[in-house]
């Protein structure tokens, strides 16, 4: 990949910004929250990508960093009278801080033992959200004070988005990346040239943890409200993973992708039927895992119409 | 065993003790523990609901246990298998009028073809594949069970009125009478699976797999059919687990996220692919919930920390759990 | 790969957004000038149904008399009902598309004190009025809102008769339990107002989480503690367990009160004798020689012709706060939110489910009713100007009954 090329993904990228920015006033209110949601889910996926796509690291508990962003934004807003932006930094803090204490014990387990333990990891969160109700309301749930209009957060999240999007293609075209590649192919070997595996791992880790907390944070406040079963849903963990999984696992633009048609689709079935939308979201899961595994773009590669690189 | 192996069994044994000590230790602190004879009769009571509870919570774990043991495949449906058997238990019930018990024999072979189907069109394709592949499929699989048996039954809890009564088994502790046949029931049910699987020569040959499957293969096993076996077993009993909880509690299409959880807990607790260390992970579980929920002070919202937080240190300590094999 | 996917996906993005704007209109109503759309989620499934069903049934009962009038001001209404699936989240995103997308001209109220709550941030911010009947929790009146106003009386005093009858009996030692969600924390804060107030003492204060199904250690922690009586802020599934549990484990309590379930129809009916002589409360019950509110004969009557059931406290508190909202339209002269919102705040009106005159917070004052379970049967036991029947406490033991 020469100079060349990365600048001009670099400028594709700065144009899709731009575009998406002056998207919103041609918009019905509708349609800008879902632009918000389905920019929000390819965070989301970019995110889980780090850890379970490129390091190889399966986690089946992330949304508890984006539940932690979602805490620190209504808690501080609402309880301290914050101002909404500077909370978003707060809970990426946390989350960093929980992903660090967090990943340097669970990071030691092997495939699926690290995904248990991410899941019990995301479930104790939202257990301990529910009790600690001095700080978190518990089951009481937090409302937001309401802010005019919808339009700061989507700007917000598209911020976000450009941000998870350009520090992905970073890693995935840096020595980071391919580091963190050889430890998912094969971490002893790893381990025997020289890599720091723990650091490497956690370093992952950490980032993947650092975006869904912002993301966590800009939902609170465009939605006004908030409790625990909501924001640390396990089926939010399991939409990033299968967005990932969907578009191609450990790629750049497979998450990108997966998340924009996963999104679509789950919105278009749920307005058109309400009843049975959950019953077609289970068959879809189960037909892309059963068929598709390494994704769209893994599908791509295998017909010869990609190259195969280490990402694309 | 080398040394840093039983230094971990040390350590997990000891993780253990202070698990069961914490709710005393915090509910002397706090005042709700007292040692008088009422108070010990309480413990008493809630101490033996948790031993029959956890009889039946076995009986799903085991299930579980067998299917990660065997082909490393978490199954993320389990506990909506346990709500199958309920509803099937009750549709008997309810349609048919048959005696919940007796409609075991009607449940468990239909809940059998369900994981042979089961097991040929979805999971055999994800054997050997990562856990996640295994983990979305089966969760896909959990999500169009919880939905479609929405559609038909509605989310109307359901109850089955079956021995109401009361068991005094001493003047001041008592236990429920469904609570107690349905222990029973998991005895036997659990214990003819396990004699099956040491005994005969279809069990040993599903203990071989789980062991090590290529070994297995080449020493003439159909590991396919084996496969086969394993989650037809697996899902009988967990419908065979829903039928007995089906007696004792209300439920409706999503009891079974709960079950599912706390048999993860209970899995990594016995060991994987241990059948024994599944039973007693059960009893554990179920007794140190209801120590939680007694003694510690709000720790009825708090019994889920215990499951999460059990699994997790044990994971930690030791992954392979109290009784499984050092991981490969 | 990468330069062709990379160059695509913009496009692709703007234009799934472009055919999604194109698809956006299609999916909101047009409707001929002479109807009003009225539109609100309601819990068709979850553990909300069975009460907001009853809503339903009277929401529709109330379209279909209005429309028989000739409408409201004049306008045929057309209802549009969704699931919320007694999800916060969902109904959230159910009221923002049914009023920027469906652009409904009137809201109607979601079951529960939790999901209002949620659900009154989206309607302040587009300042859509409505009167609610599925929320009781004061809380939601405490933040300044201005469009929500509401019919019932608060969670607060839901067991308010129960304590007193407690203090009646000489119970000095209570028990209080409750899911954790708005509602049931809003019912027990009451209870223990209350009973500090009347000098009991509160020995165990505790949450469960919703799914709970399990209660025993709960209620040997409740007989441990010395507690003489249980109050339970539950809903119908929890309430249904607890009692089983307690005739499961020979639990003998001198008075069990409880929120919700008891007042549905089938709690009895699904418990049999397990539930006789727990106390429950109500809002309003099918009494008109009792409680004599306006119009009530006629209203029981209809509503049981069309439904096969005497009409509950779901369906009364959604029919009343439904005929307010009519008064309100007709005072106001039309649907613009200023002038509806004002006529809700100044209305004073009678109503099948009683009196309606709110204060600065949006807050009626209306009393409800006590009842205890009899064979069967629910008989009104407090307050005393309506009571059919002395209570029959304390409750005697399971192994006397």
């Amino acid at each position: 990949m020469g100079r060349h090329e990365h600048a001009r993904n670099l400028a594709l990228l700065g144009a899709l910004g731009l575009a998406l920015g002056f998207l919103p006033p041609m918009l019905s209110v509708y349609l800008r929250s879902f632009a918000l949601f389905t920019m929000m889910y390819v965070v989301l996926a970019l995110s889980w990508n780090i850890i379970s796509g490129f390091t190889g690291y399966t986690s089946f508990g992330h949304v508890a960093f984006y539940g932690i962003g979602a805490y620190a934004c209504a808690i501080l807003v609402t309880d301290y009278g914050w101002p909404w932006l500077p909370t978003l930094a707060v809970g990426a803090l946390v989350a960093a801080v929980a992903a660090v204490a967090l990943g340097y014990p669970v990071l030691r387990l092997k495939g699926p033992y690290f995904a248990i333990a991410m899941l019990g990891a995301a479930e104790g969160t939202r257990v301990v959200a529910t009790v600690w109700d001095g700080l978190t309301h518990g089951g009481l749930g937090i409302s937001l004070p309401s802010a005019e209009t919808s339009l700061p957060t989507y700007y917000a999240m598209l911020a976000l988005m450009v941000v998870t999007i350009a520090v992905t293609y970073a890693i995935g075209h840096s020595r980071f990346g391919v580091r963190l590649n050889a430890i998912r192919e094969d971490e002893v070997a790893a381990e025997a040239l020289g890599i720091d595996t723990t650091l490497y791992k956690l370093a992952a880790f950490t980032l993947s943890g650092v975006f869904p907390a912002v993301a966590g944070g800009i939902q609170a406040y465009k939605v006004l409200y908030i409790d625990p079963p909501s924001v640390f849903f396990v089926q939010i963990t399991i939409a990033m993973a299968l967005m990932s999984m969907l578009g191609g696992k450990g790629t750049v633009i497979g998450p990108i992708v997966g998340a924009v048609i996963l999104y679509t689709v789950q919105e278009l079935t749920w307005v058109n039927f309400p009843t049975a939308h959950l019953i077609a979201y289970g068959l879809f899961i189960v037909l892309v895992a059963r068929f598709m595994p390494r994704g769209l773009v893994g599908f791509a590669i295998d017909r010869g119409w990609a190259r195969k690189g280490m990402v694309h | 065993m080398e040394r840093s192996e039983v230094r971990r069994l040390y350590l997990l044994a000891a993780f253990l003790v202070c698990a069961y000590a914490l709710p005393f230790v915090v509910g002397a602190w706090a005042g709700t523990v007292r040692f008088d004879e009422r108070w010990l009769a309480n413990l008493a009571t809630v101490v033996i609901a948790g031993v029959m509870q956890g009889g039946v919570y076995a009986m799903f774990a085991v299930g579980l246990t067998l299917i990660f043991g065997v082909m490393r495949i978490i199954n993320a449906a389990h506990g909506e298998m346990v709500m199958l058997g309920a509803y099937l238990t009750w549709v008997c019930f309810f349609y048919l009028g048959v005696d919940p018990l007796l409609s075991i024999v009607l449940t468990l072979p239909v809940a059998f073809l369900f994981g042979l189907a089961m097991q040929k069109l979805l999971l055999d394709a994800v054997v050997g594949q990562p856990e996640l592949t295994g983990l979305l499929i089966t969760f896909g699989l959990g999500l169009v069970m919880i939905y479609t048996v929405e559609l038909v039954f509605t989310t109307d809890f359901r109850t089955i009125p079956y021995a109401p009564g009361t068991v005094q088994l001493t003047s001041t502790i008592a236990v429920g009478q469904n609570r107690v046949i349905s222990f029973v029931m998991a005895l036997v049910i659990t214990a003819a699976v396990y004699v099956f699987l040491q005994q005969s020569r279809l069990g040993k040959a599903v203990r071989a797999t789980a062991v090590n499957a290529e070994v297995a293969m080449v020493c003439g096993i159909n590991v396919r059919r084996v496969y086969l076996l394993t989650t037809g077993l697996a899902v009988a009993l967990a419908a065979a687990g829903g039928a007995l909880v089906s007696i004792q509690f209300g439920f409706n299409p999503e009891t079974g996220v709960v079950y599912t959880l706390q048999a993860f807990a209970i899995i990594i607790l016995g060991g994987r692919g241990n059948y024994v260390g599944a039973l007693i992970g059960g009893l554990m579980l179920a007794v140190l919930e209801n120590l939680v929920s007694l003694m510690v002070p709000n720790g009825t919202a708090m019994v889920e920390l215990a499951s999460y937080g059990l699994m997790i240190f044990v994971l930690l300590i030791r992954p392979a759990g109290l009784m499984g094999l050092r991981e490969d | 790969m990468t330069i062709t996917a990379i160059r695509m996906l913009p496009w692709a993005l703007v234009t799934l957004l472009v055919l999604g704007a194109g698809a956006g209109p299609a999916w909101a109503h047009h409707r001929p000038n002479n109807e009003v759309l009225i539109g609100g989620a309601i819990s068709m499934t979850g553990q909300y149904a069975e009460p907001a069903g009853r809503n339903v049934n009277s929401i529709k009962l109330w379209v279909d008399d209005v429309n028989a009038r000739g409408g409201l001001l004049g306008h045929k209404i057309v209802l549009r009902l969704l699931d919320d699936k007694s999800d916060t989240q969902t109904a959230i995103k159910l009221y923002e598309k049914l009023i920027t997308d469906d652009k409904v001209d009137l809201v109607l109220c979601p079951y529960s004190s939790g999901i209002t709550e949620a659900v009154s941030n989206v309607t302040e911010r587009y300042k859509m009025p409505l009167v609610a009947y599925g929320a009781s929790a004061s809380t939601i009146w405490e933040k300044g809102r201005r469009y929500i106003f509401n019919i019932v009386a608060v969670a607060e005093d839901f067991q308010k008769g129960a304590v007193h009858l407690a203090r009646q009996i000489g119970v000095k030692r209570i028990a209080v339990i409750g899911q954790d969600s708005l509602f049931p924390r809003q019912s027990g804060k009451g209870v223990k107002d209350w009973a500090k107030k009347l000098g009991l003492e509160v020995v165990l204060d505790e949450n469960y989480p919703p799914k709970q199904t399990d209660f025993t250690a709960l209620l040997e922690k409740i007989k441990a503690a010395g507690a003489e009586a249980i109050f339970s802020n539950s809903y119908f599934a929890d309430a249904a367990a607890q009692l089983r549990q307690m005739r499961e484990l020979n639990l003998n309590f001198k008075l069990f009160s409880s929120t919700v379930g008891p007042a549905l129809p089938n709690f009895p009916e699904q418990l049999g004798a397990t539930a006789d002589y727990i106390l429950g409360f109500s809002l309003w019950e099918p009494l008109p020689a009792v409680l004599g509110y306006t119009g009530m004969k006629e209203f029981i009557e209809r509503y049981e012709k069309r439904y096969g059931e005497k009409p509950n406290y779901h369906a009364g508190a959604a029919y009343g706060a439904l005929q307010v909202t009519e008064a309100a339209v007709r005072k106001a002269g039309g649907f613009d939110s200023e002038k509806l919102r004002d006529a809700m705040a100044t209305i004073d009106v009678q109503t099948i489910f009683g009196h309606y005159k709110v204060d600065a917070r949006g807050m009626n004052s209306h009393e409800g009713i006590t009842f205890q379970i009899l064979r069967g049967q629910r008989r009104v036991v407090w307050p005393e100007k309506w009571a059919e029947t002395k209570a029959e406490l304390p409750m005697p033991e399971w192994s006397k009954r």
